[in-house]
């Protein structure tokens, strides 16, 4: 399984797959374990991860399969404790805010929607996020915008590092030994992909 | 044989085969017995302590250098990606606090031999004369024991062994650099556009990356993975540029191997050795002198986690100086939208500086000032820039597929030093049992208002290069202080030759020992400063042995 489900096509054709026989063998290796099944230590409680998958739903945009596995690979992380090396001093350490900021998730779920959080339509999920994101202070007791922060960083450390979020988005991954020939601006290497439509950008500009 | 080279063979003595690392030199390296008294340990194998390393060995001192991670392979321990640099930071538990809490990890804490300078992106700039006496000049921060013509040959020195490239400097204390400027990519150039469209003067370099051989060390590639370690052997960091010298002299480096405490005699007052775990097994390395380096949040822990009968406080801390005045730089980026291709992870994320704004400016309402330079975050990194402007789930995905589009520079800001800003014991302790270190950072009115202004002049030059729209991460940079130099034991943890006030035969060589840290990346100055302390060490070392 090497060709990604893009949502937002804007480099039509481009696989960083194809040029992984030119990048050293360690670092081959690590990005196409990453296209395997995960298969990681477990970490969750079965409705923790159950919370946990909608959250990373969610916060990537992916609500059909395949996806890219965040949730497993976040996984991966918390069980082996690989932290960032820091935590707020107002904060547990990262496992013990993960598992209560999940309850306390499902807790809003229940309180606003009367189910639980994976069981809320996409848009009722998506309006319990939002009311955490604009809260400014304490949320069940822990500073909102440091565990959105914190969520944000472990969700995007596991999106943008899989090769399909590099084809999304028009980087070509791993450049050693080959490095590049071509640097300066709008100077193309053969195997990177022009992109439709430059002047439009992602979203309308105001 | 050129000078550097008489001076410090450690480019030589890498493989030229295509391989990076001289695996015969590692096997065949001398070991001290447990029971010897060597003549100096060194805690910590990275800027500071290596230089010293590498510099007592060449002098025939008996040397072990301690880290408390690996004796890096960039063949087999490195990779071209993101995600899996995740083991060159330490990412043992650290607690942070205060009203600016600053993130530590990947941010700018490294583990391992060769330290923070194995993912630092390579920006080697020389502080400026005025960094020295700030308080003389501007009534803030402080003033060094001693000034910048007593650096000046060693960084002279410095940028030979690391070699540094860029176009001849004219801020500060003008001079030229060993190696040519690099070639700039899309990000640069659009640094340098801005810069001239605003009046400014913008400089390529100064970054400590190869730009043609040196010894066995290839020229740069150009892959824009500086900060995941260079597997090229291109960038400096000291596992090349000092350790195979270190080693070839007789130097044993120990990795894998946490130092936990340093010892002190009772009696004498003097240090004897330090504890360190290994293998979960402690172990107890005698020494004639200990020579502390690891870094500004690991060098004020370690001596407070060192008490004693004499130092009931932690080591050297009997005026409460240990972990005080720890500085961070403000480290904001500001990127730009353009409608052609920059590509930023194209080229090193250090390409272009400007230090126009370095020293204070009478007519504003602050002291002090910021540099410029490029930076290039790659696409994990990318992504924490548009989540600070809260954009998550699709958004941000449709945000992100705008990558190549976007330049990106970030500023220095010379945050000043305040004695509240430390490193003190949290009661949760590491997997050795160790408390492990609380930073609370806060920051002051002068801080806030460097910010702002440099985060307004990366606005105007992004536009004047033609970006249709900006915006801003506001982060922190670098570590310097928290056990500074002073001219005497109220004001500071060591002397001007970074020799421990409270102990006779205990040194700091590493970046804790600055006290300011101008708006600057600190490598160069930590490598000067540890150079010249080894200096220091060797001369009385033999005015010691011409009396006896």
């Amino acid at each position: 399984m090497t060709k990604s489900p893009i949502p937002y096509p804007r480099f039509p054709g481009f696989d960083v797959m194809e040029q992984a026989k030119h990048w050293d063998q360690v670092t081959r290796e690590l990005v196409e374990s990453r296209l395997q099944p995960p298969d990681g230590d477990s970490f969750f409680s079965l409705s923790e991860r159950a919370v946990a998958a909608t959250l990373c739903d969610q916060l990537t945009g992916q609500h059909e399969d395949p996806r890219i596995p965040v949730v497993q690979m976040i996984e991966t992380r918390l069980a082996a404790n690989r932290t960032d090396g820091w935590h707020h001093a107002d904060l547990p350490p990262d496992r013990r805010t993960w598992q209560q900021s999940l309850r306390n998730l499902d807790a809003d779920a229940h309180e606003a929607h009367g189910t639980d959080f994976p069981t809320c339509s996409l848009d009722q999920q998506a309006q319990v996020l939002t009311s955490i994101q604009k809260t400014s202070g304490l949320w069940h007791g822990l500073r909102a915008d440091e565990v959105w922060n914190l969520w944000m960083r472990y969700v995007c450390a596991a999106f943008y590092s899989h090769p399909w979020a590099w084809n999304e988005i028009g980087f070509p991954g791993p450049a050693y030994p080959r490095g590049y020939k071509n640097i300066g601006m709008n100077r193309r290497e053969s195997f990177e992909v022009g992109q439709e439509h430059p002047e439009q950008g992602p979203v309308p500009h105001q | 044989m050129s000078r550097v080279r008489d001076r410090n063979n450690s480019a030589w003595l890498l493989p030229t085969d295509g391989t990076r690392t001289n695996h015969r030199q590692r096997r065949e390296m001398r070991r001290y017995a447990e029971s010897d008294e060597v003549d100096v340990v060194v805690v910590g194998c990275g800027a500071g302590g290596a230089t010293v390393i590498q510099r007592l060995a060449r002098a025939g001192f008996s040397v072990v250098g301690f880290d408390a991670g690996p004796f890096w392979d960039p063949d087999t321990d490195w990779v071209s990606d993101e995600a899996g640099s995740h083991d060159l930071f330490w990412t043992d538990p650290r607690v942070i606090s205060g009203t600016d809490p600053v993130p530590l990890g990947a941010n700018n804490s490294g583990r391992g031999v060769g330290g923070s300078m194995v993912h630092f992106a390579g920006y080697a700039p020389r502080f400026h004369p005025s960094d020295f006496q700030t308080a003389t000049l501007d009534g803030v921060g402080a003033d060094w024991p001693i000034n910048y013509e007593d650096l000046e040959p060693y960084y002279q020195d410095m940028e030979e062994e690391l070699p540094v490239a860029g176009e001849h400097w004219t801020w500060g204390k003008p001079h030229s650099y060993p190696h040519r400027p690099h070639p700039v990519g899309g990000n640069g150039e659009v640094f340098q556009r801005g810069a001239e469209a605003m009046g400014l003067t913008a400089k390529v370099g100064p970054v400590a990356t190869t730009n043609g051989r040196f010894g066995n060390r290839p020229h740069c590639i150009y892959r824009g993975f500086c900060l995941q370690g260079c597997k090229v052997n291109a960038k400096a960091s000291p596992l090349i540029t000092h350790i195979p010298d270190a080693l070839a002299h007789g130097a044993e480096i120990r990795p894998d191997s946490m130092v936990s405490r340093i010892a002190v005699d009772d009696r004498t007052g003097k240090a004897t050795g330090v504890h360190y775990i290994s293998d979960g097994v402690e172990h107890f390395q005698r020494a004639g002198t200990v020579v502390v380096a690891g870094y500004s949040i690991e060098t004020p822990r370690l001596l407070l986690n060192s008490r004693s009968a004499l130092f009931p406080d932690g080591l050297c801390n009997n005026f409460d100086q240990v972990g005080r005045y720890l500085m961070v730089q403000g480290a904001a980026q500001t990127s730009g939208r353009f409608e052609s291709e920059i590509r930023k992870y194209k080229a090193p994320p250090p390409e272009v500086s400007c230090e126009d704004f370095y020293e204070t400016d009478p007519s504003k309402p602050y002291k002090r000032g910021f540099s410029l330079q490029t930076v290039a975050p790659l696409p994990v990194t990318w992504s924490e820039h548009l989540t600070a402007q809260g954009h998550w789930g699709a958004d941000l995905r449709r945000r992100m597929t705008d990558y190549v589009h976007w330049a990106s520079f970030g500023t220095l800001c010379e945050l000043l030093p305040q004695a509240d800003n430390r490193v003190t014991l949290d009661p949760q302790t590491d997997q050795h049992g160790l408390p492990v270190a609380n930073f609370s950072y806060s920051m002051c009115d002068n801080d806030r208002q460097l910010l702002d202004a440099a985060q307004t002049t990366m606005e105007e030059m992004l536009r004047a290069a033609g970006a249709a729209e900006t915006i801003t991460i506001k982060r922190f940079a670098h570590l310097v202080g928290g056990a500074r130099m002073a001219d005497d034991e109220r004001h500071g943890v060591v002397d001007a030759d970074c020799r421990s006030f409270a102990v006779p035969n205990l040194y700091i060589t590493d970046g804790s020992v600055l006290p300011t840290q101008g708006s600057a990346n600190p490598a160069l100055t930590i490598m000067a400063v540890a150079a010249r302390a080894a200096e220091g060490m060797i001369k009385s070392a033999q005015a010691q042995s011409a009396q006896t």
